[in-house]
């Protein structure tokens, strides 16, 4: 199964804004893509309230995973590299 | 999955039957009611109108979760959600909301308010249940289990 292990970059964590733009990354693919901290639980990525829950701090190591298939290493890859940008900075210098 | 600790909700700060025109007035009602328990200063609540502008906090299960922005750090002087339910709904750019909760922390506070809350509306029952409690002891006792079972 296809899978990257990011570090969260966001100064605030995996909160609400920059989670709510990981879910809307993630409804965008093609692909059904799963997050989890550790070996914890794999949450659906599309659920607002699954990636909340996972209360991801910056700096906490995370694993997106997806079935193998078309698409899914490119699915990950940008979800891995929007996590491991600081979006709470993009916040900050757009606002 | 983090600690867990009781959410700091104050009996005050929920409201059962609220009504809003709009969202940025469920929103500027959810920071009042912020700032009369002593949690935030006034100009929080433009901070939260703003986040809002920047990105939705609806999270689903027709709860919004308003807070300030990044920048707004400064002026909340205490942890702290309310609970304000709209039973005539909220349209909140396109979905519907009837239970806003009402966010602000100070330092990295909101990650684990956020995902407190979070794994409590994942429970759709829970979820349900928040939206039709009838008493305020029963929206404590949802949001803050741990304190009820001591």
């Amino acid at each position: 199964m296809p899978e990257r292990t990011v570090t969260i970059a966001s100064r605030t964590g995996l909160h609400a804004r920059p989670a709510k733009l990981f879910v809307q990354a993630a409804q965008a693919q093609g692909v059904p893509v799963r997050i989890r901290v550790g070996d914890g639980r794999p949450a659906l990525a599309t659920s607002m309230l699954a990636v909340l829950a996972l209360g991801a701090v910056q700096g906490t190591e995370v694993t997106l995973t997806a079935d193998d298939g078309p698409g899914a290493e490119a699915a990950l890859d940008s979800l891995a590299a929007l996590l491991a940008r600081d979006l709470d900075a993009e916040e900050a210098s757009g606002a | 999955m983090p600690e867990t600790a009781p959410l700091p909700l104050d009996p005050r700060a929920v409201r059962l039957d609220a009504s809003a025109a709009d969202r940025d007035d469920a929103i500027a009602q959810c920071g009042r009611v912020l700032v009369e328990i002593g949690a935030v200063e006034p100009s929080y609540v433009e901070a939260m109108l703003a986040r809002e502008r920047s990105i939705s906090t609806y999270v689903g299960e027709e709860v919004a979760i308003p807070h300030g922005t990044l920048a707004a750090k400064d002026v909340v002087r205490h942890d702290a959600i309310c609970v304000l339910r709209f039973p005539g709904g909220v349209d909140w750019g396109g979905e519907r909301v009837t239970v806003c909760v009402g966010i602000a922390a100070r330092g990295d506070g909101h990650v684990r308010l956020l995902s407190e809350l979070a794994q409590i509306l994942m429970d759709p029952d829970s979820a349900r249940a928040l939206r039709e409690a009838d008493e305020v002891s029963e929206v404590l006792s949802l949001l803050q289990p741990t304190q009820e079972d001591q």
